[in-house]
């Protein structure tokens, strides 16, 4: 098994369960200090977001599934379960499923909206989390720190050559998109918020996000109306004004939950008496709809609905899924290269010994030469010791190589076979070393 | 060596041509730098070519229908590029890079050599009239790409309609953007032109004997000028402008082919 990862995400678990699993950056510190210290486990890493908890592990003898017990424990400890009830919710992935799962993770081709660009950023800072833990002791070593940076790259590399992250993949983000198919970038553009709840919360940070500068929140309610547009330096205002706002504006989003019309054709006709100039986007992302239809048949009006958003998202996200194919290409691609390095850690002891033995041997000889030698000017010695080095070098540079190649192709009798001929002691208790 | 070099450029351009195509077809979102490499390498050959027209024949590569064609073809790809110099603009390229391409390889059919009389460069007003007017017809074909676009982009956002042009041209606000400075650019290098134009005519060429030439010349300023005065008011204007441009292009085009038929040309440039 070697690495493992035990965790729990939406795919497993409901948002009142995964709440209950979610730590801190300060909290996952001292549980990765406290699961490391002593225990089976050598090296460990958190990741923890409102999607998912999991913990990947890597134990002290290299083998095996140590500490797993003891992290399934943490982890029913924190969300204050029994074993039993976490064990319903926990999942378990060792050796290559492990390598591959985190992969997938890191590339969020297991987010719940595939292609998402957050995951990348929370992997990114869990790694940091773990290197920055432990008070006696790295809790990130040689192979979690190997995994987690190219795990890391190969979310790069997915995101960069694939097309898993394009197009908007939220109702609120396809309103977003369209707006900059009209106007191009949205900065200094004005835009129009027509209610104050969650959805009309959504559109503000979309917009905001996306550039707009100069948003006004129009509620039937004043403070919340005031509350919302503050958050992003907008101003409110009330639906008495609609017509005079709709003339400074270039984008409007619907989002209240009036039982009938907000915005008709009447008041658009009053608003532009003579007809609009400008184009003028309205989104309505309200059930039942804000908008009369016979709106989006003004001069200059692009009128969209739920249904025209799902439209774009369905079709981003069907873009999406074609490139999975791809990316999983490149995480298999990743994983072989992976567990090649890892492999090749197998060999790390014989090279040590082998490395330690010709050093002591050319010290030996070279001593016994210069004493022979010396008459020699301190340059000329220098030269021999020199000689020395280059030769012990060159000598086993090409074992060092092939016995790498070696171990990453899967034939450890390589390394059986250069204990034979060079004469190493028992190499086995030797870890996997530090710079592996 | 010319035609060699032309090819080369010819083949760059399709292949510029071939990659918008392809990121088109599958609903891209950005064109992919290929195409603008292509491009470029395209612009370099094709200059390479028409300099060493100049240099082997000690005369502008605008004498003759074949040089004139392929100088044409190179001012047309430059407004690509520069227009391109806005990321977002690149895509305009699908429908350039068909009539930069169609051009060269009519030039190269043609033959690129100095045919008809040698035309006397070292006048200043004769060369204040062709190039600038050269630089109208470019601007010409850049504004009816952007118009054609915006059509086109314009048709899909109302018709709500989300498919591949949605995903792959750029935005209505650019090709309006790309369209306008196209046509201002055009219709100031025209008129310069135009103006140069008669001037020489009126001290040195006669008139009947390039008439047809200049009622050529007046009809496409005459799209500019109704291209830019239909696109005076907002979203409506952008639109019929983009129309007009689009169908004025068409015209000065039809206009020329049966021009080229009925009328001989011998001291036509084109």
């Amino acid at each position: 098994m070697a690495i493992w990862v035990v965790g729990l995400s939406y795919r497993t678990a409901p948002v009142e369960v995964r709440e209950r699993f979610v730590f801190s950056d300060d909290a996952a510190r001292r549980a990765l200090g406290a699961l490391t210290s002593g225990g089976p486990l050598r090296e460990a890493v958190l990741l923890s977001t409102c999607n998912r908890t999991e913990l990947y592990g890597y134990p002290a003898d290299g083998s095996g599934a140590g500490g797993e017990d003891r992290a399934r424990e943490m982890l029913a400890a924190r969300a204050e379960m029994t074993l039993e009830e976490a064990d319903r919710y926990l999942y378990r992935r060792g050796g290559a499923d492990a390598v591959r799962h985190l992969y997938r993770v890191t590339s969020s081709l297991d987010s719940m909206v595939v292609g998402e660009a957050q995951i990348q950023g929370q992997v990114r800072t869990a790694y940091e989390v773990a290197l920055s833990a432990g008070r006696d002791r790295r809790v990130v070593g040689p192979v979690l720190g190997r995994l987690f940076e190219s795990a890391l790259s190969v979310g790069g590399r997915v995101r960069s050559e694939t097309r898993l992250g394009t197009g908007a993949a939220s109702v609120p983000s396809a309103a977003v998109e369209l707006a900059r198919k009209i106007f191009g970038p949205l900065k200094g553009r004005r835009a129009l918020i027509l209610g104050a709840g969650q959805t009309s919360e959504l559109a503000l940070e979309c917009l905001a996000g996306d550039g707009v500068d100069r948003i006004v929140v129009a509620n039937r309610t004043a403070r919340r109306a005031e509350a919302l547009a503050g958050k992003v330096g907008g101003r409110s205002a009330g639906y008495a004004e609609l017509p005079a706002l709709l003339r400074e504006t270039d984008i409007v989003m619907s989002a209240t939950t009036a039982p009938h019309y907000m915005l008709t054709r009447a008041t658009l006709e009053e608003a532009f008496p003579r007809g609009r100039d400008e184009p003028l986007l309205i989104v309505d992302l309200a059930l039942p709809r804000d908008v009369e239809p016979a709106v989006g048949g003004g001069r200059g009006v692009f009128l969209y609905d739920m249904d025209d958003l799902r439209q774009i998202v369905d079709q981003n996200r069907s873009r999406r899924e074609n490139e999975v194919p791809d990316a999983e290409a490149i995480i298999e691609e990743a994983a072989a290269e992976f567990w090649r390095w890892y492999a090749s850690l197998d060999v790390v002891p014989v090279l040590r010994a082998m490395r330690e033995r010709a050093d002591r041997m050319r010290a030996v000889e070279v001593e016994k030469a210069l004493r022979k030698l010396e008459h020699l000017s301190d340059a000329d010695r220098a030269v021999v010791e020199a000689l020395a080095v280059q030769l012990t070098n060159k000598l086993l540079h090409e074992p060092t190589v092939r016995l790498k190649e070696g171990a990453g192709n899967g034939q450890p009798v390589m390394a059986e076979t250069a204990r034979y001929l060079f004469d190493l002691a028992d190499t086995d208790d030797e870890t996997t070393g530090e710079n592996g | 060596m010319v035609g060699t070099l032309h090819l080369l450029a010819l083949l760059s351009y399709g292949g510029a041509g071939t990659v918008l195509g392809l990121s088109l077809a599958t609903a891209r979102r950005d064109p992919p730098l290929t195409s603008l490499l292509l491009l470029l390498g395209g612009l370099g050959l094709h200059a390479a070519g028409l300099a060493v027209f100049t240099t082997r024949h000690g005369d502008l590569p605008l004498v003759g229908l074949g040089p004139s064609l392929s100088t044409l073809a190179f001012l047309t790809a430059l407004s690509l590029l520069l227009a391109g110099a806005l990321k977002e603009a690149r895509p305009v390229g699908v429908a350039v890079l068909p009539l930069v391409t169609a051009l060269c390889l009519a030039a190269l059919l043609l033959g690129i050599r100095p045919t008809g009389e040698a035309v006397r460069f070292s006048d200043v007003w004769l060369l204040f009239h062709v190039v600038p007017a050269f630089l109208g017809y470019a601007a010409l074909a850049l504004a009816f790409a952007a118009g054609l676009l915006y059509l086109l982009q314009f048709r899909e956002l109302k018709g709500k309609r989300f498919g591949r042009m949605f995903s792959f041209f750029p935005s209505l606000e650019t090709l309006d953007r790309v369209g306008h400075r196209a046509l201002v650019t055009g219709f100031v290098a025209l008129t310069l032109g135009l103006l140069a134009g008669t001037v020489w005519v009126t001290r040195f060429a006669e008139a009947q004997a390039v008439s047809v030439k200049i009622a050529w010349g007046v009809l496409t300023w005459l799209v500019f000028a109704l291209a830019l005065l239909a696109r005076r008011r907002g979203v409506t204007g952008d639109r019929r402008g983009a129309a007009v441009a689009v169908v004025g292009f068409v015209v000065v085009i039809v206009t020329y082919i049966v021009l080229r038929v009925a009328v001989p040309s011998g001291r036509l440039f084109l």
